[in-house]
């Protein structure tokens, strides 16, 4: 199982806003024990989702310079259940941005229908450390999701700034 | 990937508190990705073992009355440090409102007596035929399979001792 | 600009840790700490100086607040401990905090523990004064 919770941006608007989307598979594992005969997709899950869209938005806007690590789950609330063959909207919007943190406010839809609002403080662990050990290099923003991003910029039309 | 965040529960304070750990190892495959040189548990993962510690009290003190038993909102979810592979993660969950379709709870996460999340969790509890009548077999189905999941990782206690 | 009592900073202070530490509002007392009393960690602090700055529509640099510059500084700080000097230097910086008892044992990991719902009031307060 990838570690991986969005497929693809619609929407990456650098330093305010980004779009991406999930589509729930049956094909995916974890979405069989949860339920046995009746699978949706799990809550936390969408988390991540939400998560990761927001944080590539936020490490983003400071180039990538620092790890943009899941600090505190604001609030996260689930309006409606996610089935297999639906496709996860989440959308996510920076609130507040320095050189300690960062707060992003998000929406997850399918369709019309509103199925969470999950909003996030991101912490920049570089300048938060507190006697914690973990390793130089930016292990945050892998392969995966800076391809992600090259992916939109390449499909936009956008130029990939130098 | 089984979707299981919970592997044991210790102490069982029906319709009160709920004591569980979840093991951490090597062999979870998502932990190449999160991260390549830094295998940590995910947060949301975190957020999972706690939900599903405290759906257990739900189902155990309903008596497995509601076969869908999902987080509904959570609250100031707070991280503070990771969880590393070959370690166990002590989840210490309070229930603080108990009602047929609704449930609040605090909840901690620790490894080694060293708290490393907490937040606040409102479940929902229902039944797919609460909407659907023709889904009571499905209802039926991930009920007998949450009773034998629970069987699975409730450690019983030796006959005379109070777990309750 | 007219200043704002006291008592309606304090209505919004207890609101915003209500909201960010799942903490009930009785528990929000001027002289309740929010590290030992309400349970507040470092990124709730980060969590609460942005609400803060919503609530208020104020700015708070970090350095405001809790000056790490003093507590990061050798000529300040031996072996994780501000020296006289230091803690002059820190009480300067920290109008908005009493700092008797941290004075006793001036550690510098424990600096956050200083923090009231006062001390947040008192800044707010001096924020709203200044601007």
């Amino acid at each position: 199982m990838r570690w991986i919770w969005i497929d693809r941006f619609e929407v990456f608007e650098s330093g305010r806003r980004a779009v991406a989307l999930k589509n729930v598979s049956l094909a995916a594992d974890h979405i069989h024990d949860h339920f046995p005969g009746f699978p949706v997709m799990p809550t936390s899950l969408m988390v991540e989702g939400m998560a990761q869209t927001a944080g590539i938005l936020v490490g983003e806007a400071r180039g990538f310079a620092e790890k943009v690590i899941l600090a505190k789950v604001k609030r996260a609330v689930f309006h409606r259940l996610v089935r297999p063959g639906d496709t996860i909207r989440h959308e996510a919007v920076i609130e507040q941005l320095t050189d300690q943190a960062a707060t992003t406010t998000g929406r997850t839809t399918v369709g019309d229908d509103l199925v969470a609002e999950i909003d996030i403080v991101f912490s920049h662990i570089d300048q938060n450390v507190s006697g914690l050990e973990f390793p130089e290099e930016n292990f945050v923003f892998n392969e995966s999701f800076l391809s992600l991003l090259n992916t939109y910029r390449r499909n936009s039309g956008e130029r990939i700034p130098l | 990937m089984k979707f299981v965040l919970v592997d044991r529960i210790t102490e069982l304070e029906r319709g009160r508190r709920i004591v569980a750990h979840k093991a951490l190892s090597l062999a979870e495959e998502y932990l190449a990705d999160h991260f390549p040189t830094f295998p940590v548990l995910p947060g949301v993962l975190m957020l999972e073992a706690l939900t599903q510690a405290a759906a257990w009290l739900v189902r155990d003190a309903l008596d497995f009355a509601p076969s869908m038993v999902m987080l509904k909102e959570a609250r100031n979810v707070t991280y503070k440090s990771f969880l590393a592979p070959g370690r166990m993660m002590t989840l210490a969950v309070e229930c603080k409102e108990l009602e047929q379709g609704r449930s609040v709870f605090a909840a901690r996460g620790s490894v080694d007596d060293r708290e490393i999340v907490k937040g606040r969790l409102t479940l929902r509890h229902f039944n797919l035929a609460d909407h659907d009548p023709d889904l009571a077999d499905v209802d039926e189905k991930i009920r007998t399979h949450m009773r034998a999941l629970y069987d699975l990782v409730r450690v019983r206690q030796p006959a005379g001792a109070a777990t309750e | 600009m007219a200043a704002v009592p006291r008592e309606e900073i304090f209505e919004k202070v207890r609101q915003t840790l209500v909201d960010a530490l799942s903490v009930e509002e009785d528990e929000v007392t001027e002289e309740a700490t929010l590290t030992g009393d309400l349970g507040a960690e470092s990124i709730d602090f980060l969590d609460i100086v942005f609400r803060l700055e919503k609530a208020f529509d104020i700015k708070i640099p970090q350095e405001e607040l809790i000056p790490r510059d003093i507590l990061s500084n050798p000529d300040y700080v031996t072996d994780r401990k501000l020296n006289e000097a230091g803690v002059a230097a820190l009480k300067a910086a920290m109008p908005h905090a009493d700092l008797a008892e941290f004075e006793k044992d001036p550690d510098i990991d424990k600096i956050s523990d200083v923090f009231t719902v006062g001390t947040i009031v008192n800044f707010v307060e001096a924020k709203l004064a200044a601007s």
